[in-house]
């Protein structure tokens, strides 16, 4: 132990060092909140986003000049309404809203696309007006179905439950929130739905978060998702497996929880419906630094192999495949939307060109409402643009468009106890910018879906493409039957694997984009 | 012999008798007794033989800087995990800047996280030597700013280091089949060089002479009129720089994202722990059991068990400590 | 021990009491949001602590296994009582809440007998190893948890829904509390705590004298496991009936040493003090731009700033601002803190 003299005067020199070196951070923060958007990598470990080709490399307009409001956005005075006398809803004072994301975590680095997507929905829809070049800066004037709308605060998680819950709880109780767009990751979403039951009072749009669980176990009636979840995320590739490859038996590996059990129970639900078998489930733990242990226990005389492996794993489970079983043969793999992931595209699609994958977003197609959804994002926050065909951003896009859309439907009279709100979102259907969405009755989306196809580069950036090849139109959470509420919850072992008849196989649609006009600049540019 | 002392006696030997008892069942298990047991599958008990020992390299490669830094100074530097993934992103950095490459993400890591050990032991460890609790949470609170930090300016997304091409092909042994990748032998490789370097650094030359004085008696070492701060600062540097190294071969096999660095620290406490804290050899042998035990029984282990191979961990380490508390080739501090 | 009231004894009681009025008739005068996410969550938290410092302060023990061991008793319970994911045995609440104090009491009993063998920093590296492996064992584990972790587990009728009302949660968390501070208080007084002490400081001079050293360190954490098992079984009930692994990944294991050291490791209610302080921090920096999302960073400063000017923590600012007052009121005579409240840390040999 030094004594206590001997010390005190250098502590003193310590405590100038430490504040100045907070200082520094401090700077250090704010400097980077600034640069922190530019949206650095796309590819986490859950959602994949973007494909690639954004229609639009968003030339045009330097800056978000004309956000082209729908409505000329009052800013604060309450637009008088014809006020339905019992419930007191029009009264002019405003309605409170959150958006809750993840700031911390592995998927901090969306959380200004997740903001952006759905305040981009309020500028195009009702008449928002960001109020600095980062979504999280703000929004004012945002008027849905004739009330004001003041947003008070963005939930910031960390891809875990606990924290999600803190932040309702901060959003919510403290600073008073009656409407919420979040949140984000699968763990996150069935907590938020919970925390909705226990919370009448409030209503809650799903931000991206695809555990199946979420709508189709927990049920919250003021829970609605107009995303997909993590298994219609699968749809279109057992079918394409069975029928188009030719597979008869697959292997499917996954991490070893619940993200990738649904993505892959998607996959085991459509190809087993087509007639195929699963001969081996593998679930490597999550986290796991050495995959090929795992690896050797796939079979060798299978047909194909289903890969879910999301997050730092997917690179080195490839390299344990190749180095185990020799170089993958691409018409043998396929995966969820981890392996069209432009990070992990660049690390390794070469490897894997004509592989196909799949998932909610078809970032290369040039219809209409694509290219208009494209342009909306990147000229209201050019910060993020280029981020549209993401599911962070396209699925929060979509809950504020929905909420705009039914607000408008009730002309802003929310009812007693959100009752017509509840009604009027159960009842709306999105245009969506990639496939129209409407909801079953577990207030859980039904929507399309499209199998991608890793392609040669083309773009010159040495990262292979992705490219559209199939759309699954109107694909439901229950795969026919698969899942219900009663059936157990994807797991190890869940679903089985048994024939059925799922409404969509031999429906999909060829689809080609690339004969279009747009030019297919890659999101990769962004990576 | 009193009762006791027999009693004494008998229980050590019981214990010795049960670790011996139960590593015998694991290798016959692996050899003879599971479903793909070693005779029926010998390509498979060689890959992960090599896996096994690949993987030891690496935690031994960043065990070892973790022992050293203790060994001479009795500082746990709990933020040895963060220095392994900065320098893992420092050498990310470099090698996908346009003009870097793998090689030289190696050298600006090592340097990158040297200089940052050297910050941390002259500026916040360096005048609470001896109080080690202390300096354990002072490590603590640092690799809890690094973190966040590094999430900060680094994000959270996963991260993949690619080996250069030269070394990425693989080798056809002849033996059962076995095709390997050279990556991997190489990591082995690695770990060799640095633990033949270490050992010559501290057995044939002046400096290592001093430490291995200072380990055993710090005070005697300085009456003697050498200096031993710049000893210790060169130390610090070289246990970060391995810890950066180790973050350079780990994200390049395994990809970097936040979370990796606490796993290592995980890795790199349970090898010292296993093999005592301090010793360059027990690094090795603790890096060896735990690569071991972790590769195969994640494919060893029945079917529907194999998640538990952590369970398996936490024995090695508890029948360790049950054997010998400061581990097997430690010292009571 | 003879009690002498000093003024700054007065002063001390003075503050407890208001805080402990406070927190009497917090759910009156605070906001449900304050009272279900600042205080329930400082009490849990604060007990959580408690354990650590009676190991750290007391027996001189620093552990980072409390998060493990509250854990244990919260997916014990979890998987006992009627809840989603778990084994959903359904079994009463009371007895799940038993079990899961028994189980943690055990668990902290049998990993206790192998790791309070070593001491001091190995200590705290064998504590940190069992933290983390906690995690990953129960992440791997899909049929007790898995990292989805156990939702909507069923409490007491005595708790009712806490997400409706935090009020009869709160009380019981405050009860318990005080409960745990009095209990805790009385274990150092007495010649167990007094040896403890003793352990702490001078091992070797005590094994001399005959003390079982290791069997009373092995005491030490099995009590403080029962305690911490406490906090864990609290910590669901605030946190909406669930828990995940994620609950108590290593910045959950950090974050009850951040609240020990913070609060200061040598007294039983600088526990509640720290938690008030981190929870606060945690909430509300949130608001406050600058600071938003690099709250990690801020609470790393902090921490670092207190380990490095008062080893004592908050409470230790304390007793150095009153040690000086007493030195200029009494002219010269430094008296020597009683206790290790001052000086260099629970490592300093």
């Amino acid at each position: 132990m030094t004594h206590p003299k001997v010390r005190r005067s250098r502590l003193w020199l310590l405590l100038a060092v430490l504040v100045v070196a907070l200082a520094a951070i401090a700077a250090g923060c704010g400097g980077d909140d600034s640069a922190e958007p530019a949206p650095a990598e796309p590819a986490p470990a859950e959602p994949a986003p973007a494909e690639p080709a954004p229609a639009e490399p968003a030339p045009a307009e330097p800056a978000p000049a004309e956000p082209a409001p729908a409505e000329p956005a009052p800013a604060e005075p309450a637009p008088a309404e014809p006020a339905p006398a019992e419930s007191g809803a029009a009264s002019g004072e405003p309605i409170k809203l959150a958006i809750l994301s993840d700031c911390e975590g592995a998927f901090a680095a969306f959380y200004e696309w997740d903001i952006g997507g759905a305040q981009a929905a309020f500028a195009k829809y009702a008449g928002g007006v960001p109020k600095g070049e980062n979504p999280s800066d703000g929004m004012d004037g945002i008027v849905l179905g004739g009330r004001p709308v003041e947003i008070v605060g963005y939930g910031c998680s960390n891809d875990t439950a606990d924290k999600a819950i803190e932040e309702m709880r901060r959003l919510v109780e403290q600073l008073g929130a009656q409407i919420v767009i979040g949140p984000l990751s699968g763990d996150e979403g069935i907590a938020v739905a919970n925390y909705a039951k226990e919370h009448p009072e409030i209503v809650v749009l799903n931000g991206t978060s695809g555990a199946q669980d979420t709508t189709l176990k927990v049920r919250a009636p003021n829970f609605f998702r107009f995303n997909s979840d993590g298994a219609q995320w699968s749809a279109g590739i057992g079918d394409y497996a069975y029928n188009v490859l030719g597979w008869r038996t697959a292997a499917v590996v996954g991490d070893d929880y619940s993200f990738p059990y649904t993505t892959n129970a998607g996959f085991i639900a459509e190809f087993c419906a087509a007639g195929g078998q699963i001969s081996a489930r593998v679930w490597p733990p999550l986290g796991e630094t050495d995959y090929s242990s795992w690896v050797s226990q796939i079979p060798d005389d299978v047909d194909g192999v289903y890969v879910g492996v999301g997050g730092s794993g997917t690179v080195p489970f490839f390299e344990a495949y190749a180095s185990l079983k020799g170089d993958p043969d691409p018409a043998k793999i396929t995966g969820n939307l981890f392996i069209s992931d432009p990070t992990f595209l660049g690390a390794y699609g070469k490897n894997l060109i004509g592989s196909v994958s799949s998932g909610p977003t078809a970032g290369d197609a040039n219809t209409p409402e694509a290219i208009e959804y494209n342009k909306t994002i990147d000229e209201t926050y050019p910060s993020i643009a280029g981020s549209g065909p993401s599911v962070f951003t396209y699925n929060y896009y979509n809950a504020a468009w929905a909420l705009t859309v039914a607000m408008e439907s009730i002309g802003g009279d929310v009812g007693e106890g959100n009752a017509n709100l509840l009604t009027a979102l159960s009842e709306t259907v999105v245009p969506g910018a990639y496939g129209e969405i409407k909801l079953d009755e577990n207030r859980q989306a039904i929507t399309d879906n499209y199998v991608v196809q890793i392609v040669e580069d083309s773009t010159g950036d040495g990262v292979p493409d992705v490219k559209t090849v199939r759309r699954i139109p109107a694909v439901d959470q229950s795969f026919g039957g698969t899942f219900t509420p009663d059936t157990p919850a994807p797991d190890r072992d869940n679903p089985t694997c048994e024939p059925r008849d799922l409404p969509w196989i031999g429906n999909a649609e060829e689809v080609d984009y690339s004969s279009g006009a747009t030019d297919t600049a890659a999101t990769e540019s962004t990576g | 012999m009193t009762l006791q002392q027999a009693q004494a006696q008998i229980g050590r030997y019981a214990g010795r008798a049960l670790v011996g008892a139960a590593g015998i069942f694991a290798v016959l298990w692996v050899i003879a007794l599971a479903d793909n047991a070693a005779y029926k599958d010998p390509k498979l008990f060689l890959t992960i033989g090599l896996n096994a020992i690949s993987l030891a390299a690496i935690y031994f490669v960043v065990a070892s800087g973790f022992t050293l830094i203790f060994g001479l100074m009795r500082i746990v530097n709990m933020a040895h995990g963060s220095f392994f993934l900065l320098g893992g992103y420092f050498a990310f950095h470099t090698a996908t800047s346009g003009w870097g490459s793998w090689g030289l993400g190696i050298l600006v890591a090592a340097l990158g996280v040297a200089a940052i050990g050297l910050i941390q032991q002259q500026v916040f460890l360096r005048w609470n030597q001896g109080q080690d609790l202390r300096q354990a949470l002072i490590t603590i609170a640092i690799s809890i700013i690094l973190a966040d930090q590094m999430l900060a300016h680094f994000g959270g997304t996963t991260k993949n280091l690619d080996w250069p091409p030269q070394l990425d092909f693989r080798v056809n042994f002849h033996v059962f089949g076995l095709i390997y990748p050279f990556t991997r032998i190489f990591v082995i490789l690695c770990a060799l060089a640095i633990g033949t370097m270490l050992f010559l650094w501290l057995r044939r030359t002046r400096t290592g002479m001093v430490i291995r004085a200072g380990v055993d008696d710090r005070a005697m070492v300085s009456a003697l009129g050498i200096n031993i701060q710049l000893v210790f600062a060169m130390t610090f540097m070289i246990g970060s720089a391995l810890a950066a190294f180790g973050g350079v071969l780990g994200g390049t096999l395994g990809g970097l994202s936040p979370g990796v660095d606490n796993q290592f620290l995980l890795n790199s406490l349970i090898v010292v722990i296993i093999g005592g804290m301090g010793s360059l050899g027990g690094a090795a042998i603790g890096a060896l059991l735990y690569g071991f035990v972790d590769a195969f029984s994640d494919i060893y282990l029945p079917q529907g068990y194999s998640n538990y191979s952590v369970l398996l961990t936490f024995g090695l380490l508890v029948f360790v400590l049950a054997v010998r508390p400061f581990g097997l080739f430690g010292r009571a501090a | 021990m003879r009690l002498r009231l000093t003024p700054s004894r007065i002063a001390v009681g003075v503050v407890l009491l208001v805080a402990v009025i406070l927190c009497a008739i917090g759910p009156y005068i605070f906001s449900d949001f304050f009272v279900r996410s600042i205080l329930t969550k400082t009490m849990w938290l604060g007990i959580a602590a408690s354990s650590l410092i009676f190991l750290a302060g007391f027996a001189g023990m620093v552990s980072l296994g409390q998060a493990a061991i509250y854990s244990i008793a919260g997916f014990v319970m979890g998987n006992l009582v009627a809840a989603d994911g778990g084994v959903d045995t359904a079994l009463s609440p009371w007895v799940g809440v038993i079990l899961g104090l028994l189980a943690s009491t055990v668990i902290g009993l049998v990993f206790g007998a192998v790791a309070a063998r070593s001491a001091g920093i190995y200590f705290l590296m064998i504590t940190l190893a069992f933290s983390v492996l906690n995690f990953y064992f129960w992440g791997a584990s899909t049929d007790l948890s898995g990292f989805g972790g156990i939702n909507n587990i069923a409490t007491p009728g005595l708790i009712g829904s806490a997400g409706r009302d935090p009020t009869r949660l709160f009380y019981v968390a405050f009860i318990v509390s005080i409960l745990v501070y009095l209990f805790l208080r009385y274990l150092i007084r007495t010649p167990f705590g007094i040896t403890l002490q003793g352990i702490r400081d001078e091992p070797t001079r005590m094994r001399a004298l005959g003390y079982n050293v290791p069997l009373h360190r092995v005491l030490a954490f099995t009590i403080a496991a029962f305690i911490a098992g406490i906090a864990g079984i609290l910590f669901i009930w605030q946190n909406a009936n669930r828990i995940d692994p994620n609950s108590v990944n290593l910045s959950a294991t950090i974050d009850v040493l951040v609240v020990a050291v913070v609060g200061g490791l040598f007294r039983v209610e600088g526990a509640w003090l720290g938690a008030f302080v981190y929870t606060v921090l945690e909430t509300y920096s949130k608001n406050w731009d600058l600071i938003n999302e690099r709250f990690n960073t801020v609470i790393g400063a902090v921490f670092l700033v207190i380990v490095l000017l008062s080893p004592g923590g908050l409470l230790g600012i304390w007793d150095s601002v009153r040690g000086a007052a007493r030195r200029l009121g009494r002219g010269a005579a430094p008296a020597t803190e009683p206790g290790p409240a001052g000086g260099g840390g629970p490592g300093a040999t």
